[in-house]
């Protein structure tokens, strides 16, 4: 193999990792999506009281949060792919445990304020565990970039 | 891994931004692998050797302890 053709096999090997990403334009559309979400819930929780909006404004956050996840740096290169995949790594392994031990911990403190024993309270849903797996890499994913400046 | 890339940029008189440029990373890229807090890409490292005209050994070394490993593999083959 060649100088060359090594080269080409492996930047063909790195570009393959962009294929699923969106321009960097969709992490503005993702965090107005956030933005609008967050204001709808609010807006929602001390006025109107409906729940499709709340549900809605829920799943906003997330769809915002991929978009974020998944939008390309303006710069693409091989340090920012590095750093994306210790995120996605970083974020599995803290959504695992924290979805292990919130409700153990959870329960055990309302347990002990209430002071009755046995009772459980709300379980981590779907909506929970993805809000975790996706700020988590998301902030993680800025907390290293910034590190390595 | 060490690297004598400032001492490589500084003989072409580039800046970080300026060789970042012209090997197509981030200035970021290019700082991180000065503070060896990133390892580059083969790719990478071909297309620094091919801009300072000089093989990747020139440039890039193992550590002391990654050779002393190599030795003692070595020495487990003979």
């Amino acid at each position: 193999m060649d100088l060359k053709s090594f080269m080409e096999y492996e930047r063909k090997s790195l570009e393959k990792m962009k294929k699923y990403q969106l321009p960097n334009w969709f992490k503005k559309i993702g965090i107005g999506i956030i933005l609008i979400s967050i204001v709808a819930f609010f807006v929602n929780k001390f006025s109107i009281e409906d729940i499709d909006i709340k549900l809605i404004s829920k799943y906003g956050i997330l769809v915002g949060l991929l978009l974020i996840s998944i939008s390309k740096e303006k710069i693409e290169d091989e340090l920012i792919t590095s750093l994306r995949m210790q995120s996605y790594t970083f974020s599995f392994i803290a959504g695992v445990i924290i979805t292990l031990l919130t409700n153990p911990i959870f329960n055990f403190i309302a347990n002990f304020i209430s002071q009755r024993q046995g009772e459980n309270f709300q379980e981590v849903g779907d909506w929970e565990i993805l809000w975790i797996l996706l700020s988590v890499q998301v902030f993680y994913f800025e907390f290293l970039k910034r590190m390595n400046k | 891994m060490k690297n004598r890339l400032k001492i490589e940029r500084a003989i072409l008189n580039l800046t970080q931004d300026e060789l970042a440029k012209k090997i197509g990373v981030s200035r970021q890229t290019i700082s991180s692998i000065e503070k060896n807090r990133y390892v580059p890409s083969t790719v990478l490292a071909l297309k620094l050797s091919l801009l300072f005209e000089k093989p990747i050994n020139d440039f890039f070394e193992l550590e002391d302890s990654e050779i002393s490993i190599l030795h003692k593999l070595d020495k487990k083959t003979d």
